[in-house]
């Protein structure tokens, strides 16, 4: 098998992401994890700390990378690594409050924040779940994952581009009005 | 498409701010007076949310499978 240097231009990295997300990803865990582990566990946090901090910072850096277009001007490890940093000071930080308020021990509710645990996020993930298969990976592929229409179309079987399209916009449009009771308020939109 | 579709597909372009200068204005003038539109944009808008959210939840799981892999 061919495995590709770590050390890609940036346009490369968000291709390879984007063609290969799964090789690609784990890639990068292979080479950055251990990185992340001695460093949270050097500053008093388990494994396990060190396991949800550096799937965050890769979150944060897919998010980037595909959506943004960041443009990278250090390697990829380096800018893990400081995102990393900067979440287990953020980690410690909230620790440090959470004892002083409640005295609880400090292992507790590590890494949830509101925005990704609340109920009302719980509630519109099942909405896209509701779908269906096909509807939810066609919307996610497309919205979240950056995946071209071209590469959606010969995944699902659609004839062309423009099948594919339509089919897009009929489940959006399905995903639309499940969520259309929802009020603004309470998503902070 | 139908022309629901199709207004789904405008409010997206509106949303990303893909249409001409031209249009995007009609449309944030449209949307002053019209609550019907105005509702089907937070409602679309929260639709992308619900995406955004269930797409990180999926990136997690597969992290999750990486891990057990590679050191689990």
């Amino acid at each position: 098998m061919h495995v590709a240097p770590i050390l890609l231009t940036n346009t490369d990295w968000r291709h390879a992401l984007l063609t290969n997300r799964e090789q690609t990803l784990e890639r990068i865990y292979a080479k950055v994890y251990p990185m992340a582990l001695h460093y949270v566990k050097e500053r008093g946090g388990s494994a396990d700390d060190a396991k949800d901090i550096f799937q965050e910072a890769l979150i944060v850096f897919y998010e980037k990378v595909v959506h943004d277009q960041l443009v990278l001007t250090a390697s990829i490890s380096t800018y893990l690594m400081a995102i990393c940093k900067n979440l287990w000071l953020q980690e410690l930080e909230k620790r440090a409050r959470k004892t002083s308020l409640e005295s609880l021990p400090p292992d507790i509710g590590a890494l949830d924040s509101d925005e990704e645990t609340g109920s009302d996020t719980i509630q519109l993930k099942e909405f896209v779940n509701g779908l269906g298969d096909k509807c939810r990976d066609i919307l996610v592929s497309f919205y979240y994952f950056g995946q071209k229409l071209e590469h959606i179309a010969v995944k699902h079987g659609y004839r062309n581009i423009r099948t594919a399209t339509v089919q897009k916009f009929k489940c959006l449009e399905r995903l639309r009005k499940a969520v259309s009771h929802l009020s603004i308020e309470r998503f902070h939109l | 498409m139908r022309p629901e579709l199709e207004e789904v597909k405008l409010l997206e372009e509106y949303v990303q701010e893909k249409l001409t200068e031209d249009q995007q204005q009609n449309i944030s003038i449209r949307l002053l007076w019209d609550k019907i539109w105005q509702h089907k944009l937070i409602a679309q808008k929260t639709a992308y949310k619900a995406l955004r959210l269930a797409g990180r939840q999926q990136l997690r799981n597969e992290l999750e499978s990486i891990h057990s892999r590679l050191f689990g």
